[in-house]
């Protein structure tokens, strides 16, 4: 494999052309996949074109809406050290502070989480909650659209050949009262989502919900949205009472299989169980 | 390709193929044998080098990768004569059992404390909670983490008072 | 009040490996590579079907090497065709092949062997490799394979699929149960673990022109490995050579041969070129040894004082594809199976039985760490049965010195564990555990749990447990000691060059080390069984000691003294203290002679005079004589919402003898305890019809450093009078507490007793649903 370091945007659309090429970003999830690919015989690209010799898909900008800009090739490291990112985006930096491990949050990027499309890939329900959407780049021009639209499913995304995603924009939370992660891992570090929950809630002056926003990970096969939970919420103030009834509408809904890391009946039930964390916020 | 770097403080050049893994280029090619490989899949860390101070897995990088960069290995800390503060202190509060995890163990213990030179023990349980050991139970190594901490900020202090 | 060692102790000083492993300057067998080297991997293709297809039974009816011969770079594909000699290998047992030509027996056996230029061209050959197998059918469940019509894991051997049936005994426990007035019974399941040392088994190898083998291993057994070596690919054991440097983690998985056959054989066919072969983790996983996975049905019964009368229990070791040390294992198990207290009537009954799942065999704690969670869960619930506290339960039925134990040994050595316990009961940790339980944060429960195990030492009756020890003077007035028991990162090799320079009167930096070299040092046994140092040891000591009468004695001739009286060994020198006369020990060894500048001793461990009448069918292993003990507490925090269950304080109280090296005593400590906290709480092996599913570190999980808790270790001060300076080993025993421990705990916390480990989320959780109330204490 030929590893290329494109410098500018159109080197690097040309180096993608090629056929066989492949974008290589913090190379997390891509170098396992080849070393497994390597091992079984299988065929791995013809070249691999690097992300971070570009400047412009790395740091954090504010937009002129007044939403984040998160280059997509900035570590997941980056985004943590970032002030705007830990104060506007919470539920994201919780998401990020328990990804993988510190080499793995040195070397992995927000972009390749999102186009790795993992049902587990601890950035995307934070994103979700946000209303995030990405901006892709190609040599046929930019485009943008939700995050929502752009992953169709696990490790599938809506990607055209030689386009990448260059950033991620992220409105602020800071409206939101109760801005809320948690990933439940087999371990405390170096661990897959068995189940992950963010949450957003805008309350009243009463403290009652008027807005809420709930998304799962590893429950189904992309990021799993509960309206009927949430509205659920609304009108309510997120006491045990009405989380556990949130919470129950939950398990009936949700519909996870089993896997190595548990079944879904666990899924089940913790995806319920982790609203009532709220309570205790 | 052609490859530059700096390596333990030395630049070294090489031919190299892009795609050779960067544990592989140390180790087979550069000789750095105290980086030690223990899984090939990111999970272990004990293929942990600093690139430019920062703590990454070699076994997940590519040659290509280290083009330009300053590297760091174990061997590179210190010496017998002049061991790194942490490495010291892995010795001396029995941080180290079978020792295979200790290079990538002491590499992200190095790079913690140039960031955070005064870490709790948490921090450190975080700092290193990517490299493996199956023989200590880790409470060794964060004492000796907080150890080098303590060392680092009394050398700190005389070279300050000395000014 | 048990004596206990000061904190204002000096600290110990550092272990002789521990500076160069920090720089990065240790050479492993996995940094070996000798120039032009050639590399050799194994072919297993039950595995290669990705995780849904795989087999782990079937008849080879053969390898088209065709296409891996084809890929540049690939010297030779050898099949068990080329295998001379035997083609079996195993310990005590030979029933493994090298290569298998007729059939696979588990999902990692190997068919074929390559040989390349390097190791991507070793992957490509391997990756072309192809292999026409017959699935057969296969069988899982050890139970299963017991039964009639099952399918033969070794077909036609005499025996079926029963590797080993035994019964340890001792008075009428099935009568005595009977007529117990209070009685616990359960059953228990522990699982399958994973040894995950963080160095992969690897060696290089090299035929010499003179038809010697020589090999540089990770391994625990390099003097009995030229034994395994020689029979299986048909050489002299005495023309191998094994060197093992130290050892990246062994902990069990590397006692026997991992690497040892397939490299040799690859050196046989490499024409004189050094041949290197390293597993990488999914291999060691797929084809190295595993903990035997144990089903256990108990029954306990006791007077209403507490007073333990009689236990019965059944065990089925699930020994994998090969004996390996199957049936020592078990041996283990049934010596333990009754804890470490007293009991008058006791029946053990155990099978281990072939599968075809992965191969087990030895792992810290061999054994016992599979029974320890079921004696003491039925210690919690007799306790609870009879309104009684636990620790007083145990306390008073605690195994003290000169009682018989459960397999009618009489303890002849030190046995400290009611001191271990008096020590958990003074801790705050235990004093305290009321009012910490009471401040369980929202969402969660507390629970603190308690532990009294055990860990027999050597290798039992039937097999000398004995180390030879060599000692040279070198040409520069130093020290050597020629270690003959590897270093896995115990830090035995750094005890011995401690006790050396203390018994020589000599500076750290005069004694150097030989690391286990079977053409240097000399037989001394495997790296197992918390041996290690009390066997060398005591021949190390009586080396020196034969060294220090040695140096005086030949000083007095060259310093005209006629005897002994007033002469001193004294760093680096012999001195007459009235005369004041001196002689340098470098001086000496220019006139001594090499053979003279050499001390040899050996030291045997003892064992049980006139052992009991039963466990007849252990050929090796029964009884065992020494014995450490612990006393273990863990606090833990279950979280309601996930079961998740965090451990927030865990103490260890040891009775290791006297404790030489304090800093040596706690990691041997800790270390075996965060293993344990693993087999417990996380590490969860699975197979599906023999095919590993947790084939690598993302999936079979260990804990990291934000998974356990500062793992407090406290020694009681002891003496094993027939240990080096009193010492006992505690290698082991460390293991086989946490997993009760917690069990404890989590039942405090939950109201649940669990009896299958791990103690996983998903099992936790179920066990909040079915008591969701909090139990009041
Ligand atoms: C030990 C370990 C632990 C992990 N733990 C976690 C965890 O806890 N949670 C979690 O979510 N993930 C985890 N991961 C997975 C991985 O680290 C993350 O998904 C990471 O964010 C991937 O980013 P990367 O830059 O390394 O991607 P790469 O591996 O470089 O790329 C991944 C894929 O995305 C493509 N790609 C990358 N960037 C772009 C782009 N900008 N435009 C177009 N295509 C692109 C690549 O071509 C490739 O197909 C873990 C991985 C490892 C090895
Ligand atoms: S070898 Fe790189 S993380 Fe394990
Ligand atoms: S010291 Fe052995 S793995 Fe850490």
């Amino acid at each position: 494999m030929n590893v290329l370091t494109p410098r500018e945007l159109p080197e690097l659309f040309a180096a993608l052309a090629a056929p066989g090429a492949r974008v290589l970003a913090g190379g997390t999830d891509l170098l396992v996949r080849l070393r497994a690919d390597l091992r079984q015989g299988r065929k791995v690209p013809s070249s691999l074109v690097r992300l971070d010799g570009l400047e412009e898909l790395c740091g954090v900008a504010r937009e002129p809406d007044g939403a984040l800009r998160l280059g997509a090739a900035t570590t997941h490291a980056g985004l943590l050290a970032h002030p705007l990112v830990r104060v506007e985006l919470p539920v994201l930096a919780a998401a990020l502070a328990d990804l993988g491990s510190p080499p793995i949050r040195n070397m992995g990027t927000l972009g390749g989480n999102l186009c790795t499309a993992s049902p587990a890939g601890d950035t995307l329900p934070p994103l979700m909650v946000l209303g995030a959407s990405v901006e892709l780049a190609s040599a046929a021009g930019v485009r943008r659209m939700a995050l929502a639209d752009f992953i169709t499913g696990p490790g599938r995304t809506r990607l055209a050949p030689g386009e990448i995603v260059t950033a991620v924009l992220a409105p602020s939370a800071r409206e939101f009262a109760v801005r809320h992660f948690e990933k439940v891992g087999r371990r405390s570090a170096l661990a897959v989502a068995v189940v992950s929950l963010a949450a957003l809630l805008r309350l009243d002056a009463r403290g009652k919900a008027v807005e809420a926003r709930l998304a799962w990970g590893s429950v189904g096969p992309t990021v799993w949205r509960c309206p009927e939970a949430e509205a659920a919420l609304l009108g309510q103030r997120p006491t045990l009472t009405a989380l556990k009834r949130a919470a129950a509408v939950v398990r009936a809904r949700v519909q996870p299989i089993d896997d190595l890391r548990a079944s879904a009946a666990y899924r089940s039930e913790v995806a319920g169980n982790l609203l009532l964390r709220l309570a205790a916020l | 390709m052609k490859l530059s770097f700096i390596l333990n403080g030395a630049t070294v050049r090489l031919d190299a193929e892009p795609d050779r893994r960067a544990v592989d280029l140390l180790r087979e090619e550069l000789g750095a044998l105290d980086v030690k490989e223990g899984c090939g899949t990111g999970e272990c860390g004990a293929c942990s080098v600093l690139v430019d101070g920062v703590q990454k897995l070699s076994c997940l990088m590519l040659a290509a990768q280290l083009e330009g960069r300053t590297v760091v290995t174990a061997a590179g800390l210190g010496t017998a004569e002049k061991p790194h503060p942490v490495q010291r202190a892995f010795a001396e509060h029995g941080a180290v059992q079978c020792g295979f995890c200790t290079p990538g163990m002491a590499v992200a213990a190095a790079g913690l404390l140039a960031e955070n030179p005064a870490p709790a023990r948490e921090d450190i349980r975080r700092a290193v909670s990517g490299n493996l050991c199956r023989c200590t139970g880790y409470v060794k190594i964060i004492d000796a983490v907080e150890a080098a901490a303590r060392e680092l900020a009394a050398r700190k202090g005389k070279t300050e008072d000395a000014r | 009040m048990p004596k206990r060692h000061a904190p204002s102790l000096p600290p110990s000083p550092p272990r002789a490996d521990a500076l160069a492993k920090a720089l990065g300057a240790e050479r492993y067998a996995f940094d070996a590579r000798p120039e032009g080297c050639l590399w050799a991997g194994a072919f297993r293709p039950g595995a290669l079907f990705g995780p849904e297809g795989g087999m782990a039974h079937g008849r080879v009816r053969g390898v088209d090497t065709t296409a891996a011969l084809a890929v540049p770079g690939v010297l030779r594909v050898l099949t068990a065709a080329d295998v001379p000699g035997a083609n079996l290998q195993g310990i005590v047992h030979k029933d493994q092949p090298v290569l298998c030509g007729e059939v696979l027996r588990h999902a990692g056996d190997p068919v074929a062997l390559v040989l390349a230029e390097s190791p991507e061209a070793l992957r490509a050959g391997l990756a072309a490799l192809r292999a026409d197998i017959e699935p057969l059918p296969g069988v899982f469940d050890p139970e299963e394979a017991l039964k009639k019509g099952a399918p033969q894991v070794h077909a036609g051997r005499k025996g079926g699929n029963l590797l080993l049936g035994a019964v340890i005994e001792k008075g009428d426990a099935r009568a005595a149960l009977k007529s117990v007035p209070v009685l616990v019974r359960g059953e228990f399941s522990t699982p399958v673990q994973e040894h995950a040392f963080l160095e992969t088994p690897c060696g290089v190898a090299q035929l010499l022109p003179d038809g010697a083998l020589q090999m540089t291993v990770s391994t625990q057994s390099p003097f009995r490995d030229r034994f395994e070596i020689g029979h299986a690919l048909g050489l002299n054991p005495f023309k191998i050579r094994v060197r093992a440097p130290h050892l990246g983690g062994g902990f069990g998985g590397k006692d026997g041969a991992t690497v040892q056959c397939l490299l040799g054989l690859a050196a046989l066919k490499a024409g004189g070129r050094p041949v290197r072969m390293v597993w990488d983790r999914e291999e060691s996983i797929l084809a190295g040894y595993k903990r035997h996975a144990v089903r256990l049905r108990y029954a306990l019964g006791a007077e209403r004082d507490g007073t333990l009368v009689a236990l019965s229990c059944r065990v089925v070791f699930d020994t994998g594809a090969y004996a390996h040390l199957g049936s020592e294992v078990m041996e283990l198990s049934m010596e333990h199976a009754a804890g470490p207290y007293r009991i008058p009537h006791v029946r053990v009954v155990g099978r281990c039985v072939y599968t075809n799942n992965p191969i087990a065999g030895a792992f810290r704690g061999f054994g016992v760490a599979q029974v320890s969670p079921a004696f003491e869960s039925l210690m919690d619930e007799l306790a609870e049965k009879l309104g009684l506290d636990p620790l007083a339960l145990r306390r008073k039925n605690a195994l003290r010195h000169g009682d018989e134990n459960c397999s009618g040994v009489r303890l002849t050595g030190s046995a400290q564990l009611t001191d271990c316990l008096d020590a958990v009961a003074a801790h705050p940790l235990w004093t305290t555990r009321e009012a910490w339980r009471a401040g369980a944060p929202a969402f969660t429960r507390r629970g603190v749990g308690l532990a009294a195990v055990f860990n027999g030492m050597g290798y039992g009756r039937g097999l000398a447990d004995m180390a030879i020890a060599k000692l040279e003077l070198t040409e520069a007035g130093g020290f050597l000691v020629y270690n003959g028991v590897p270093d896995m990162g115990q830090g035995n090799s750094s005890a011995f060059a401690l006790l050396a320079s203390q018994e020589l009167n000599q500076p750290p930096s005069a004694i150097g080390l030989v690391q286990p070299d079977t053409e240097q040092c000399l037989p001394s046994g495997s790296s197992s069984a918390g041996r290690t140092t009390y066997t060398y040891g005591n021949a190390l000591l009586k080396a020196c000691a034969a060294m220090r009468v040695k140096l005086l004695s030949r000083a007095a001739m060259a310093l005209f003294c006629d005897n002994l009286e007033g002469m001193e060994l004294l760093p680096g020198m012999v001195r007459h203290r009235p005369t004041g006369k001196s002689l340098p020990l470098a001086a000496m060894a220019g006139f001594l002679s090499r053979d003279d500048r050499v001390c040899v001793a050996e030291a045997l461990m003892p064992v049980a005079q006139n052992p009991p009448d039963t466990g007849k069918s252990f050929f090796i292993g029964f009884p065992h004589l020494l014995f450490a003990y612990a006393a273990h507490l863990a606090r833990i925090e279950v979280d309601e919402l996930t079961g998740r269950v965090r451990v927030c304080d865990y103490l260890a109280v040891t009775d290791g003898g006297r404790v030489l090296h304090r800093q040596g005593f706690d990691q041997q400590a800790q270390g075996g305890v965060a293993q344990g906290l693993g087999y417990a709480l996380l590490e969860d092996f699975r197979l599906a019809e023999g095919r590993i599913l947790t084939g690598d570190l993302s999936t079979y999980l260990i804990p990291t450093a934000l998974d356990l808790p500062d793992i407090a270790s406290e020694a009681v001060e002891g003496c094993e009078e027939t240990g080096p300076h009193g010492l006992k080993g505690v290698g082991e025993v460390g293991l086989n507490g946490p997993a009760p421990a917690v069990g404890a705990a989590l039942y405090e916390a939950t109201g649940a007793r669990l009896r299958d480990l791990p103690f996983t989320p998903e099992r936790v959780l179920t066990a909040l649903r079915k008591k969701p109330r909090r139990r009041r204490t």
